[in-house]
């Protein structure tokens, strides 16, 4: 299961405004094509035969645009909509965070601390985790990190804080 | 005898003893994730690719290639002993493999997906060698407007296979070419959507995309469903050796499977899951009493098998003869190229012949590493599947950020990954696929660097891409699949056959 065919986790019949997920889906379309093309407002767009540094990502931001519309005009117009069901917060902040606390970490007070780190937070995400087990686990993985990738592949990084 | 000679070129480079270690190691590495279900072949891909920087373009290549193909064999053992897919590619191996395994015949289920991986290695080696030459021929004429013509094929065709809803893909193709367009313009030297930050001058890394949104992305979906411990069929798996009578029965659908997987995967936007349902649905249909299927038929494991490796190899070559990635994972391949310094494209062949014949060569080498490896190793596997994923998942966020981490040595890249992880949670929420984002991202440049060219050298005039010949029959092709794909009942058709 590297990658689960895109439908949606659970599909149920009447979802709220938010569950939408033609709704959402074009909500962010339009919302990177917008800051696409504020970034992009100042470079000049030039001709077909000498075109200008703006010219892709011009054309790209407003296809994008256009494909964001639709999908807003599906979620106001279609009757049945598929819902994107429950959103659980724990493993999404837990993931999140633990990989934050790894850029946060790693470089400042080393590898093994930010390894250490890292794990026991991500572990948090999930209900199952057993926090003995995780903290042990840590520890050895951290052992195993430096080294399989400071040891054994050479990776420029600190291990320690001082 | 060009073809003989190519191969021979490409044995010595496979054979010499250090690629000999790392195409070991690769298809090691990719048998381990392909029977882990939490992580696939795309991760594990990325997460490797900044090592490979020290070391020679083939070998390297020879590795990575080895992952993908090898995660095929994984994915298909712990489909029979769980019932749970390794891979997306093993989702039908499921059906009768695990059945067989509940008669007792975890053994030969086994070894029957093994023979049939084999198989159709063997034979996808030789029909990539056979096309290659020819195809590469044909490249040798492609100028700008060909290849922009081929690049728009290789984007539309990736949508026309994906799941679910086309539409959707081509908004996420359109998303990926934007965000290839990110970096540093190479024609004007202006900096684009880089909002002041000096990292982004070389364009948006795919690695720690690619991470986010197919590692950490199906990580945070697969912790939101309910966790089950897996259950290992525990008996029978000791007992290797088909005899020959079953040999005899599994062979026909071994041959067939072989067909439509080289077929199927030599596609753009081919690759290795498509194949097998289809080998699956044949054999049915063929089959003289079709009621035996899901009940461990011994066919409906050997098709299925030779189907997915025979097609994860031919999706090689649209890559090492066009330079155009049929899937995903191809995707990253191009971007391995270009961190190796070597531009992927129609002139690959002529230019790389010792790196696209050692890869060639190396994938026959490789397949029979699995074979003679892998069925011993099977009590490690077995092993390997009673980790719980509480522990797993953990470790693999951590083997996330060192990887990302090391593409540039700085943590701009992890902060990177962070926000594609919660993009690709969002994505899988709402129901779309992030494959062709991908390959939006990896071709964007190319795509608009040969459109720019051709526009120059036609003086603006759109014509040229119907004026040339080769073009004109690649866009024709576009077209079709373009009005196929959004006519209802050819959508029809094609989600039965996802479902099936």
């Amino acid at each position: 299961m590297s990658h689960s065919p895109a439908s949606p986790d659970t599909a149920s019949t009447t979802p709220g405004i938010w569950g939408n997920s033609d709704l959402l889906l074009g909500l962010f379309l339009c919302a990177v094509s917008g800051i696409a093309l504020f970034a992009i407002r100042k470079l000049s767009f030039g001709t077909l035969t000498d075109m200008g540094a703006g010219f892709m990502p011009r054309v790209l931001a407003i296809g994008l645009l256009g494909f964001g519309v639709y999908f807003l005009a599906l979620a106001a117009f279609k009757r049945a909509t598929e819902s994107i069901g429950p959103v659980e917060l724990r493993p999404l902040f837990g993931v999140a965070l633990a990989v934050g606390v790894f850029a946060l970490t790693a470089g400042r007070f080393g590898l093994v601390i930010g390894s250490i780190l890292t794990i026991l937070v991500a572990g948090a995400a999930s209900k199952e985790s057993r926090w003995r087990e995780l903290i042990i686990f840590s520890v050895a993985m951290s052992a195993g990190a430096v080294a399989l990738f400071v040891k054994g592949l050479a990776l420029p990084v600190p291990v320690w804080p001082w | 005898m060009e073809l003989f000679d190519n191969l021979l070129l490409g044995l010595s480079t496979a054979l010499q003893w250090n690629n000999l270690l790392y195409c070991l190691f690769g298809v090691l590495v990719g048998t381990a994730i392909g029977v882990l279900p939490g992580i696939g072949p795309i991760p594990t891909v990325a997460l490797l690719l900044p090592f490979t920087f020290g070391m020679d373009p083939s070998s390297a290549f020879i590795m990575l290639a080895g992952i993908f193909y090898g995660a095929q064999y994984g994915g298909s053992t712990t489909a029979i002993l769980v019932n749970v897919p390794g891979e997306t590619s093993s989702v039908v191996t499921c059906l009768d493999g695990h059945q067989m395994a509940q008669k007792g015949q975890a053994g030969l289920a086994l070894a029957i997906a093994a023979i049939s991986s084999f198989f159709a290695g063997t034979v996808a080696t030789l029909v990539i060698a056979m096309l290659a030459a020819p195809l590469a021929s044909l490249a040798l004429k492609f100028t700008a407007v060909e290849y922009f013509s081929l690049l728009v094929l290789g984007l539309i065709a990736a949508v026309v296979l994906a799941h679910g809803s086309v539409v959707r893909a081509l908004a996420m193709v359109v998303l990926g070419l934007l965000m290839g367009a990110v970096g540093i313009d190479v024609s004007s030297g202006i900096s684009r959507m880089t909002f002041g930050m000096p990292e982004l001058g070389d364009g948006l890394d795919f690695v720690p995309i690619a991470m986010g949104l197919f590692g950490l992305g199906e990580i945070i979906a697969s912790l939101s469903r309910p966790q089950g411990r897996p259950v290992v069929v525990a008996q029978g798996w000791r007992n290797l050796m088909p005899t020959f009578a079953q040999l005899r029965e599994a062979f026909p659908a071994m041959l067939r499977g072989t067909t439509i997987g080289s077929l199927l995967g030599v596609l753009p936007g081919g690759g290795a899951a498509l194949p097998p349902f289809t080998a699956y649905a044949l054999e049915k249909k063929l089959a003289k009493d079709p009621s035996r299927f899901g009940k461990g038929a011994i066919e409906g494991v050997a098709g299925p098998e030779a189907a997915n490796n025979a097609g994860a190899q031919t999706s090689f070559i649209p890559l090492l003869t066009l330079g155009i990635p049929a899937n995903a994972l191809m995707a990253l391949m191009v971007g391995a190229l270009m961190m190796h310094g070597i531009q992927p494209g129609p002139q690959i062949m002529t230019e790389q012949p010792v790196l696209v014949w050692g890869v060639i060569a190396s994938m026959w080498v490789g397949n029979l590493m699995l074979l003679v490896i892998n069925l011993p190793l099977i009590g490690i596997w077995v092993r390997m599947l009673k980790i719980p994923y509480r522990l797993m998942f953990p470790s693999i966020v951590l083997f996330c950020c060192i990887g990302t981490y090391g593409i540039a040595n700085n943590m701009f890249n992890v902060w990177l990954m962070l926000g594609f992880a919660v993009v690709g949670y969002f994505f899988i929420k709402v129901g779309v696929e992030a494959a062709p984002l991908l390959l939006g991202l990896v071709l964007g440049p190319q795509l608009e660097e040969n459109f720019r060219r051709a526009m120059l050298l036609s003086d603006g005039d759109f014509s040229v891409f119907v004026r040339s010949p080769i073009s004109a029959v690649i866009l024709a092709v576009v077209f079709v699949l373009l009005l196929a794909m959004l006519s209802p009942a050819v959508l029809r058709k094609r989600d039965e056959a996802f479902v099936e």
